[in-house]
């Protein structure tokens, strides 16, 4: 079985700058694996060691995704090659485009059974990548996946509902969307990491995936800084709590909030 | 491509639609439903208040609504409305991916405001996981956008469910349903809210803002960390970006650093108490009121606070 | 110069930081202090990560690894707060994997993996301290056997750990240094008897006086060759002093992080205390010595990994790393007024451990007893 694990290689938007106009300067933010991916690594790993499997990482974005450390810190996941796909055409892509780049790569790197993402990204945060990748490909794709397993030439799926866990067996290939807590990652080890540079990386042309730019279909009209509320900041005595404690009481007594 | 004037929600296999209703209604000259799911689903549409329903027909035992989302997708790209609206939950982001797919359309997520400019369609949405907000307009072709699908709508004169082939389905089948039983809690509507974080060294000592929680006459509420991985607390309580939205009058924060994801959940409150020990942790300066201190000996007190101001 | 990190190592840290975020917070490092226990699942976690081997022979299913590397990681468990966390155990394990007989290696690598502590370290006397040739445990080799008998004192982790590695001497050879070799001997050998010595310091780990009365074991017990005990003993001195003084770095940053975030927040006179000049003086000095122990510590680093000769180098580096980490605890506590002399604050645990660490691994004077000697030496 070929699995492909779709991750993000983000920053954090905590340590993003936000501009009083709401413009947003990324140039600070350091990249690293998405904070929720790490548990589509472990799930596609334990997926393919129970099935004998195999497991392709895949990653677009800009060309600043592609360096050293960035492909070291996914091959250190439990990758057996990765493939990625590193252009500055794909700089602030939106989530469709990179969706369709996704589906260009995964038909390159053809035979793929199952494509594995974690549940959302930390820079964006949308939830939408993976499913319009399922659609992209024609492909059937579940979100809220606890568990996968293989039997026989289907997948069987574990997926939250409200109210409760259902068992989905897809006939097809399919695209999954972890729960953050489908799995605990396994910290890549030692043996991992010095071993990641010896493993196989693609770099895919975006050219050559024949995957044409879209017309822009959305035009920025402005930005803000979110309303944080005008908060009071009225910082309390901590060395005299009980006279904190009353006087927070008080407070929030004459507001009507208490 | 050119776009009706139309304004469509997507609906999936869930009658809880009134929020995508009241975000779509305003956007176009019509409102129509496309239903996938169960045909109860479909009259309960029917009878929201839309213009048509679209139905894609009656699942088959087992066939769950993600195996509509090519039929949705084609269904949508043919009728080319203004704008489509559907749910931001599981399913829903399924059909949206399959509309973006068939469309090209971005999917517009986290939605806030939904404004019409001229026949142009205007979207404001948190982005980088909250921590800046932009508005976009929509400047070609089908206008997609996801929101929280919001409450059930009934009393309107039901209108005639126009069934459709869905074509060919995705081979998807639900074989297993292990139901996990869940207290409900409401907490959108909540006046007093405490959530606890990280903070909390064990699950014990939950009983201990349990009890803060119960002296403000509130509910409690988490950070997403304890009720994801160590399962402390029900999903349903954790609240922010991914979690709930709340918007009580005071919301307290006990051993949460007020992270961005977090903070977009609880920033309608109207007065935010934040406790905790860190005096650099970002939700001091996100707050009414701080005290900086360990929780288990800040946190007794408040609630012997709370318990003696409001008897 | 270059002062950045490898990707390699990078990758290692953020794992390493995932892991101790798992496995080894606050509270449990304050539980084992609390109740004299060692890290046993922390050092599990680590092993299973493969850290556990870090520098073993491949053989071993081990990874090489440069010191640089190694006291990186080390540095950073000590930053967790976790006193002799990481790094000293690899390095006497190494001893038993390089010297050892197969049976001895296979008995070893098990504990590890449990996350024991494989065997402890047996030299100082009573009569011997910091002069190890004074040394008076004897081993009397005979028909396959060998007897033991004496006493050893001041012993860490022994009544944690299956074995001792007792350093003994051949009462038959004259020369000290061609007197004492090595040996693995089971704590449960009959004949054998402990005494707990409780001390102020270092409470994960316990201490203990150990009594050998004609101990008997086969011959097979011997690690490596009769009479090159201290030879073999001194193989990893350089680095263990290096590690040592890498754990003393990590745990005076960690005193020096809290005393910081306490200063910003403890509002006295109407304002926190960080603004007076007189703390400012205070952090200012502690970051200082900091940045001093962390050149010292990366540096001498980097000369192991060149095969620089060290020299008095490593002598130097402990004794500056074990007196200036206990000077910035002190003065970090001294920052938290008398809340930094109660139990349960971290910056009072990290006060007591760096302590131990002017003895441990030789004191401060004998460091200067072996430099000094090496400077005039290299000056005449
Ligand atoms: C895509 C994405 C979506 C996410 N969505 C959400 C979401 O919806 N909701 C959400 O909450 N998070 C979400 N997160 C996670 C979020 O980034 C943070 O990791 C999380 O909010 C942190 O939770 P916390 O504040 O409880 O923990 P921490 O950040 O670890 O903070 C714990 C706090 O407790 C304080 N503390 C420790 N001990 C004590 C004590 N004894 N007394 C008082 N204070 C103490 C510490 O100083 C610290 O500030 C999301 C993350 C991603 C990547
Ligand atoms: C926490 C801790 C853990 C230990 N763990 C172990 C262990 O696991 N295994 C083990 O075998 N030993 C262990 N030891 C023992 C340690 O190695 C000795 O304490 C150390 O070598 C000093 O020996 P001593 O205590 O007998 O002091 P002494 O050698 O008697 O020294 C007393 C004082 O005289 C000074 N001094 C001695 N010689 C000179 C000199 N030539 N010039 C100037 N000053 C001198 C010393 O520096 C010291 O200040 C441990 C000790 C401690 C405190």
């Amino acid at each position: 079985m070929k699995i492909v694990v779709a991750y993000k290689w983000a920053a954090n938007p905590q340590d993003a700058e936000v501009g009083p106009d709401g413009t947003v300067d990324w140039s600070r933010a350091k990249g690293a694996v998405s904070e929720y991916d790490p548990v589509a690594f472990e799930l596609a790993r334990v997926l393919a060691d129970t099935c004998a499997g195999e497991v392709v990482g895949l990653t677009v974005g800009a060309a600043a995704i592609d360096t050293p450390l960035a492909r070291k810190a996914a091959l250190s996941r439990g990758l057996d090659s990765l493939v990625m796909v590193a252009d500055d055409a794909l700089r602030g892509a939106d989530g469709t485009r990179i969706a369709a780049v996704l589906a260009g790569a995964v038909r390159a790197i053809g035979d793929v059974d199952v494509v594995v993402a974690g549940e959302s990204s930390v820079d964006v945060g949308d939830r939408q990548v993976a499913m319009t990748l399922a659609a992209q490909l024609g492909w059937a794709g579940l979100n809220a996946v606890r568990a996968v397993t293989a039997d026989g030439g289907s997948l069987v799926v574990e997926r939250e509902v409200a109210g409760g866990v259902e068992t989905v067996v897809a006939g097809g290939p399919v695209v999954l969307a972890a729960t953050a807590d489908a799995a605990l990652p396994r910290v890549p080890g030692m043996k991992e990491i010095l071993g990641a540079a010896k493993k196989p990386t693609q770099v895919l042309d975006l050219a050559a995936l024949d995957v044409p730019a879209p017309a822009d279909t959305i035009a920025p009209v402005s930005t803000a800084r979110p309303d944080t509320g005008n908060r009071q900041g009225v910082m309390l005595d901590a060395a005299d709590l009980p006279a904190a404690a009353a006087q927070l009481t008080a407070a929030l007594r004459q507001s009507g909030v208490l | 491509m050119n776009v009706s004037s139309q304004a469509w929600v997507v609906v999936a296999d869930d009658a809880t639609i009134g929020g995508l209703l009241g975000a779509a209604r305003p956007l176009g000259t019509s409102l129509v439903a496309l239903v996938a799911g169960r045909r109860e689903v479909a009259e309960a549409a029917a009878a929201a208040g839309v213009d048509r329903v679209v139905w894609l027909g009656e699942p088959a035992d087992g066939v769950p609504v993600e195996a509509y989302g090519p039929a949705v997708g084609r269904v949508v790209a043919e009728a080319a409305p203004r704008v489509v609206v559907g749910p931001a939950t599981d399913s829903g982001r399924v059909l949206l991916g399959a509309v973006a797919a068939a469309t090209g359309a971005v999917v517009l997520a986290g939605a806030s405001e939904l404004s019409l400019d001229g026949d142009k369609v205007v979207v404001e949405r948190a982005v980088g996981g909250g921590i800046a907000l932009r508005r976009d307009r929509v400047v070609a072709g089908t206008a997609v956008v996801a929101v929280a699908p919001g409450g059930t709508v009934a009393g309107a004169a039901p209108v005639a469910v126009e069934e459709v082939d869905p074509g060919p389905l995705l081979a998807l089948r639900v074989t297993d349903r292990r139901v996990t039983p869940r207290v409900g809690v409401d907490l959108g509507s909540a006046k007093t809210v405490v959530g606890v974080g990280r903070g909390l060294k064990a699950r014990e000592d939950l009983a201990l803002i349990e009890d803060l929680a119960a002296a403000a006459g509130g509910e409690l509420a988490c950070s997403r960390p304890l009720a994801e991985g160590v399962d402390w607390v029900g999903k349903e309580r954790y609240l922010g970006i991914s979690g709930q939205t709340i918007t009580p009058d005071l919301y307290v924060a006990v051993g949460i650093s007020g992270q961005i994801q977090h903070m977009v959940g609880v920033r309608e409150a109207t007065t935010i108490v934040a406790v905790n020990s860190d005096p650099h942790a970002p939700i001091f300066r996100e707050c009414d009121y701080g005290i900086v201190g360990d929780l288990y000996t800040v946190v007794p007190l408040l609630a012997e606070a709370f318990r003696a101001a409001r008897s | 110069m270059d002062f950045g990190l490898t990707d390699e190592q990078e990758l290692l840290l953020e794992s390493l930081g995932d892991l101790l975020e798992r496995e080894c917070p606050e509270s449990y490092i304050a539980d084992l202090d609390l109740n004299h226990q060692q890290p046993t699942s922390f050092r599990k976690a680590m092993n299973d990560a493969g850290f556990g081997s870090l520098g073993f022979p491949e053989e071993y299913g081990g990874t090489p690894c440069d010191a640089v590397t190694l006291v990186l990681l080390a540095e950073r468990v000590a930053r967790q707060g976790l006193n002799n966390g990481y790094g000293l155990e690899l390095l006497q394990a190494t001893d038993i994997l390089e010297f050892g007989n197969e049976d001895q290696k296979r008995e070893i690598l098990g504990y590890l993996a449990a996350g024991e502590v494989p065997f402890a370290l047996g030299f100082t006397e009573p009569g011997a301290g910091s002069d190890n040739s004074a040394m008076a445990t004897t081993a009397v080799h005979h028909d396959g056997l060998v007897t033991f008998n004496g006493t050893k004192t001041l012993i860490t982790s022994a009544l944690a750990s299956k074995n001792l590695l007792v350093m003994a001497k051949d009462p038959a050879v004259e020369n000290p240094r061609e007197a004492i070799s090595m040996y693995l001997v089971p704590m449960d050998s009959p004949g054998l008897t402990t005494n707990r010595l409780d001390k102020i310091v270092w409470h994960i780990s316990d201490s203990c006086e150990i009594f050998m009365d004609d101990v008997t074991l086969p011959e097979s017990c011997l690690v490596g060759v009769k009479g090159a005990g201290f030879k073999q003993l001194m193989r990893n001195f350089e680095l263990e002093r290096l590690v040592i003084a890498a754990n003393c770095l990590g745990q005076a940053q960690c005193a020096f992080d809290d005393a910081a975030s306490y200063a910003a927040q403890r509002v006295q006179f109407g304002k926190p205390i960080g603004s007076f000049q007189l703390i400012q003086l205070k952090l200012t000095d502690m970051a200082i010595k900091l940045e001093n122990m962390r050149n010292f510590v990366y540096r001498t680093a980097w000369m192991v990994d060149q095969g620089l000769p060290l020299k008095s180098q490593g002598a130097l580096c402990k004794r500056y790393c074990a007196m200036a980490g206990f000077e910035v605890a002190d003065e970090a506590m001294q920052i938290f007024g008398g809340v930094g002399v109660t139990v349960g604050t971290r910056v009072s645990r990290l006060w007591r451990d760096l302590r131990g660490h002017r003895f441990g691994g030789g004191t401060d004077e004998i460091m200067v007893h072996i430099a000094g000697r090496q400077i005039v030496k290299d000056h005449s």
